[in-house]
């Protein structure tokens, strides 16, 4: 049985007091797991991301990392418990080279961090051969690219992911998909908010449906994928 | 007009230290603080107080005498002080309003309402004009600009603090910090950075220089208590013309605003018109705008 990295139960959430996106939402993710949240627009997705890192506060439910409560912490101690995340938009510090965004990822490092982003660069060549650049300067799908290693310079145990597709052209999301499975495959739990429902099931181990704030489906994701009300309400006839 | 470019470099390098205190407290907190110029006027007011003779004819609210202390002494602490007001100002007033989320307007007015309830209470202490503790000088010649002994070293400090903010944003990690959460806020506390502390610290360095500039602009001219409002204007121009949340933009503005109200005194057309000098100053910064309407350095980024 696989340890759980984190869990939500119960969320509300919102971003103005008294109006709530999330109405009470569960949620478990175990480790070296990818698990993706689909949904229609509107269905607090993305919110529940927020929530979990503490950018917007938790109204009611709890919060578990690791078995310890964590509702409503500070998001720069969310990141020390071993949670990356990466943002839909504003990813990377645009006025930044990309290597001063590594250097701000490692914030929260202790000890050699030069070395840690020495290693990143080995992963991805791109960001070391364009380490002096700033990061404003790159396209969409390099800036992913940064925003993922910005995130992996803590080497977190999971990894949220916003929305990583968005925005891209075809073969910068088959690039950054395949390097979200590699980063998986080295044992670091994904939880990924996804547009494209079938792409997201395909790629992960579980899913859960949200709609309106509330859990609708959950289960494993071909499983999803081949449930008719899945495919009636979200994803359309396939 | 050359002999104008001495006086140009002195105002040009107080609004540029004042101008790039302004800009790094936008960058990071996204505040337009009119207090600015408050904290500005701190910086001067408590150096008069702090190094002025005893027995002087300074007297604060009729009834405190100044406390003689070594003239540079008193500078350090003074900008310790204004660091000190900038802290006091964040905790326990601009931290609770973005807790609560106040919108930028709003918090914009509550700097001018802060501007305005200091300023007063300066008036309370400090009427009239006064100068600091320090002997006349005569004019020199250095290069092509006449300024006395005391102003060319305004000027030189005045460089070298900018040349060490410059090396502190760019090398230092702290520095690097405040750029990130000048990005981004967001973005930096997922990055793991605590951003109340790079604000409360962006607070404090903002203030002290700009009771630093406060200092340089006493030393040059006299101590006021509305001497900070008087130049917000160009260090307001200063920083729009650098470029908005660049710092580097906020030093050139500043000097480029300094010298033009200055030399522009030189003008044919100006003469017997000397008072209408910021108004040439503004005007040119609204030209540079309308051509480059980021600034001279800001920069148009990519959106992806």
């Amino acid at each position: 049985m696989n340890k759980t990295v984190i869990e939500c139960n119960g969320i509300a959430a919102g971003y103005v007091k008294g109006l709530n996106i999330l109405q009470g939402v569960d949620l478990i993710v175990d480790e070296k797991e990818i698990v993706s949240i689909i949904g229609p627009n509107g269905a607090g997705k993305s919110t529940l991301l927020k929530a979990i890192m503490g950018i917007i506060n938790i109204s009611g439910g709890r919060f578990f990392i690791n078995g310890v409560e964590k509702t409503n912490t500070p998001t720069h101690q969310i990141v020390s418990e071993g949670v990356g995340y990466v943002p839909q938009v504003e990813n990377v510090f645009p006025s930044l080279t990309i290597e001063e965004n590594l250097e701000i990822g490692s914030w929260s490092v202790k000890g050699n961090i030069k070395q840690t982003i020495s290693k990143l660069y080995d992963d991805f060549p791109m960001l070391k051969e364009r380490h002096k650049d700033k990061a404003g300067n790159l396209s969409g799908g390099q800036r992913q690219i940064l925003a993922l290693a910005r995130a992996l310079v803590t080497s977190p145990s999971i990894l949220l992911l916003d929305e990583p597709s968005a925005g891209l052209s075809p073969v910068a999301i088959k690039e950054v998909f395949e390097i979200v499975k590699e980063i998986n495959s080295r044992g670091v739990a994904i939880l990924l908010v996804e547009q494209n429902a079938t792409r997201a099931l395909n790629f992960s181990d579980r899913g859960y449906v949200l709609d309106q704030g509330r859990n609708a489906y959950q289960g494993k994701g071909q499983e999803l994928l081949d449930d008719p009300r899945v495919i009636d309400l979200y994803l359309g006839k396939l | 007009m050359i002999e104008q470019l001495g006086n140009g470099l002195l105002l040009g390098i107080i609004i540029a230290v004042a101008s790039v205190a302004l800009s790094l407290l936008y960058g990071v907190t996204r505040i337009v603080n009119f207090a600015h110029g408050e904290i500005i006027a701190l910086g001067a007011i408590a150096t008069l107080f702090l190094s002025s003779p005893v027995d002087s004819r300074v007297i604060f609210l009729d009834r405190f005498s100044p406390l003689g202390n070594n003239f540079y002494i008193s500078v350090v602490i003074s900008v310790i002080l204004c660091g000190l007001l900038g802290g006091i100002l964040e905790f326990f007033l601009f931290r609770p309003l973005r807790k609560a989320e106040v919108g930028n307007i709003a918090v914009l007015v509550v700097t001018i309402g802060l501007s305005l309830f200091l300023r007063h209470i300066y008036l309370l202490f400090n009427a009239k004009p006064q100068n600091f503790p320090l002997e006349l000088q005569r004019r020199e010649t250095y290069l092509f600009f006449d300024m006395t002994p005391r102003n060319f070293r305004v000027l030189i400090l005045g460089i070298f603090v900018m040349v060490l903010i410059g090396l502190f944003l760019n090398y230092t990690r702290i520095g690097k910090a405040m750029r990130a959460v000048r990005d981004s806020n967001d973005l930096a506390s997922v990055s793991g950075i605590n951003s109340d502390n790079i604000i409360l610290f962006t607070w404090i360095s903002s203030s002290m220089l700009a009771g630093l500039a406060g200092v340089f602009q006493a030393t040059i001219n006299d101590v006021r208590y509305n001497m900070g409002f008087l130049i917000l204007l160009l260090i307001f121009a200063g920083t729009v013309l650098g470029g908005i949340g660049t710092s580097f933009g906020a030093m050139v503005g500043g000097f480029i605003i300094g010298i033009v109200v200055n030399v522009s005194v030189g003008l044919p057309f100006m003469e017997g018109h000397t008072e209408a000098k910021n108004a040439v100053a503004l005007a040119i910064m609204i030209l540079i705008l309308l051509f480059r309407p980021q600034g001279i350095f800001g920069e148009k980024e990519r959106v992806s």
